[in-house]
């Protein structure tokens, strides 16, 4: 016999879903052109980010009301269970949507590129079903392509290895919010106050595992192995623009490291230059008072020596002084000689 | 056991029929909403080069302080998170109490900048933002605010160019990089930063993003837009959200080789605190840091555990060390009510009686 409240709730979840679905229509990007390629993420990333988010906490409402929470019983671990560790739980659809939105989907490129080598007339990657040596013109290419392959599946089971320990710590924080809800006087009268709470549980659960060793260990693995990939990609890459003679990434990083070490040294050469003047300016200034130390002893009665100090040689008079310091000597002494026949500036210093 | 969940069905109904509702409404709102703009305080060009700019601001009436206050910012995100908006900016709070206020925006690494090292930015864009606005003011020395990855930089300019800073400001700013509850330095310690490097060449933004938001990811990627529903009618605050969202989003690639150097050396070596890190071939000595320094935490910080900045008093060689904890996370510091109050406040006050 019909249940007419189970009925219903399906009608409701129907109608409910149809009209997510017309909103998130609204705001879907024009039909794609078919010879543009596939971008990453389209549009607002912001309404992505909010949709995305908004789309899993949707699903797991419409599913606590399906499943009855409501009025959940002595099983209510049981149900709580069901709720949060189904396959369309929004625990996996938080990490599905930061993956879209900022991750650039490494799964997503490999598939890409798997799919360019088989159209590109390869069929299946070499090497993806073992190693296998090459032979003769192309053996370069097809030990490449096998090193691809088994990058890409080492990579994939690092991803896989980390996607467990993802799932772990949602099956964790689904225990801890059983144990808070378990706590004495504990009474949850929303769907959004049970959300609330399993996302203090998750999070904490998560934070365990993320600290742990072995997740330290995993992460590092999935990012190499991935990089491992990148980089056999790029090498192929380089290798297609080279035939086709378009510069390569390397060539061009190749540049920007010498152009940056080439301004290191000029920056360097202005600095020490900098540096060689002041040292030749004091010099000067040594001389300049050894002269008038000389003068001083030589010269009977006070003698107005500032105008002469006060004269800041130039660079290139420096070191012309510097070039001929006998001749310079002469001419000093010649000069204090004439400014000490002379009555002294008054207010110049 | 009596079930603690007491959810009424006609109730749960009702908060899904209420969550469409607002959701239908709100989305009308979102759509065409321009970009919200940042508070775009008032400011001159004084310096630039390459990609930096040195901004100078201008406040409604002359600064008394007679020492100007350089900001220096972190590599990741832009600096403008000190000028959000009109009534959460720093940078005009600093103005109100009567601060000189410069800032350093380090512009967005291309290819071009690939090279950069660590030594190119503290001693060399660093060095020289700072001798050009010291040359402004004719000053042998200034005072220098450096807010998290730039507190770094911040303190290893004042142990290399102790001559050019008169006071030292550090906000949230890690310096032992290992504290056991440093998710991100967890991280990092696992990787091969060289293959990263090497790969990537320039870090993605987008990647940098992906990271910080694994670091709490239901919470900053699902219930943080579940909240979003519920203002979505509220057109000042949707546009807070979106400012945030965008500053948030709108963050530069990192440069390769200061990138690799950085988590090499600060998080993977924590040569900062062991004293074994070296800028330019230069050795890093924080005991060198003899004028007074200001270091300011957020006690719920995600990013930068308190117990990361706190270190920083151990290892400084002045005797007029102050520490200040704010009770907020790492961008509530700068952005939230209570921060507009107590911050700028406890750094004029604390500049002033070092004037």
């Amino acid at each position: 016999m019909a249940d007419p409240a189970s009925d219903f709730l399906k009608d409701y979840q129907t109608l409910a879903q149809q009209s997510w679905e017309a909103w998130t229509r609204q705001f879907q990007p024009p039909a794609a052109n078919p010879f543009a390629p596939p971008q990453a993420s389209a549009g607002n990333d912001t309404l992505e980010r909010t949709l995305s988010g908004l789309k899993g906490y949707f699903d797991w409402m419409q599913g606590a009301l399906a499943g009855n929470t409501a009025s959940a019983g002595p099983d209510w671990r049981q149900q709580l269970q069901q709720m949060f560790d189904g396959a369309g739980q929004p625990f996996v659809q938080a990490f599905g949507g930061i993956d879209s939105a900022g991750a650039e989907g490494f799964m997503r490129q490999w598939q890409d590129w798997i799919q360019a080598v088989r159209n590109g007339g390869f069929g299946d990657l070499p090497g993806s079903h073992g190693p296998t040596p090459g032979f003769g013109l192309d053996r370069e290419k097809q030990m490449q392509q096998q090193a691809l392959a088994g990058a890409m599946l080492a990579a994939m089971q690092a991803t896989a290895r980390y996607q467990e320990l993802i799932q772990r710590a949602n099956a964790e924080g689904v225990q801890i919010l059983q144990a808070k809800l378990a706590e004495p006087g504990r009474k949850v009268e929303s769907l959004k106050a049970l959300y609330d709470l399993w996302v203090d549980a998750s999070e904490e659960a998560y934070a365990a595992i993320a600290l742990s060793d072995e997740f330290r260990q995993v992460y590092g693995e999935m990012i190499d192995s991935q990089m491992r990939v990148r980089q056999l990609q790029q090498q192929q890459t380089e290798e297609w623009c080279r035939q086709l003679g378009m510069p390569t990434r390397s060539e061009v990083s190749s540049l920007g490291e010498r152009l940056q070490a080439l301004r290191r040294e000029v920056r360097a050469g202005g600095v020490a230059g900098g540096a060689g003047q002041a040292d030749e300016v004091q010099a000067l200034r040594r001389e300049v008072a050894a002269l008038k130390r000389q003068l001083a002893a030589s010269v009977p009665g006070p003698v107005a020596t500032k105008p002469v100090a006060a004269k800041p040689a130039t660079p290139r008079k420096a070191a012309a002084k510097k070039a001929a310091p006998a001749r310079k000597a002469a001419k000093a002494t010649k000069a204090v000689k004439t400014t000490a026949s002379r009555p002294a500036p008054r207010k110049r210093k | 056991m009596q079930t603690p969940l007491r959810i009424d069905p006609a109730k749960a109904l009702g908060d899904i029929a209420t969550f469409q509702r607002k959701l239908a409404a709100g989305m009308n709102n979102l759509r065409g909403m321009r970009e919200p703009e940042y508070a775009n305080t008032p400011r001159e060009l004084v310096y630039s080069e390459d990609k930096l700019k040195v901004w100078h601001f201008k406040g409604h009436g002359k600064p008394t302080s007679k020492t100007p206050l350089l900001i220096v910012y972190a590599l990741v995100n832009t600096v403008w998170m000190t000028d959000l908006q009109a009534d959460r900016s720093m940078v005009r709070n600093l103005l109100e109490q009567g601060e000189d206020v410069y800032l350093i925006d380090w512009g967005y690494p291309d290819g071009a900048d690939r090279w950069l090292t660590l030594d190119d930015y503290i001693n060399g864009y660093l060095d020289r933002c700072v001798d050009a606005v010291r040359q402004r003011h004719d000053l042998d020395a200034i005072n220098l605010l450096g807010i998290c990855q730039g507190g770094a930089f911040s303190l290893c300019y004042t142990a290399l160019h102790p001559e050019k800073v008169k006071n030292l400001i550090t906000m949230v700013t890690p310096v032992d990089f290992q504290t056991p509850d440093n998710m991100l330095s967890h991280w990092c310690r696992g990787m091969d930063v060289d293959l990263f490097v090497d790969t990537l060449g320039n870090i993605p933004a987008g990647l940098m993003n992906y990271v910080y938001l694994t670091l709490k990811p239901l919470r900053l990627n699902q219930q943080k837009y579940i909240g979003l529903v519920d203002i979505l009618d509220n057109p000042a605050e949707l546009e807070n959200f979106l400012r945030m969202e965008r500053w948030i989003f709108d963050s530069p690639d990192q440069a390769g080789e200061a990138f690799r150097q950085f988590i090499k050396d600060f998080y993977q070596g924590n040569k900062l605190v062991k004293g074994t890190l070296e800028i330019g071939g230069r050795p890093v000595d924080l005991g060198m840091i003899t004028q007074p320094v200001l270091n300011v935490f957020a006690e719920q910080d995600h990013l930068v555990p308190p117990d990361a900045s706190r270190a920083l008093g151990k290892h400084v060689g002045t005797t007029d060390y102050t520490q200040l904890a704010f009770r907020g996370g790492h961008i509530g510091i700068y952005v939230s009510g209570r921060a507009q109050r107590e911050v700028p406040p406890a750094i004029h006050q604390w500049l002033r009686a070092r004037s």
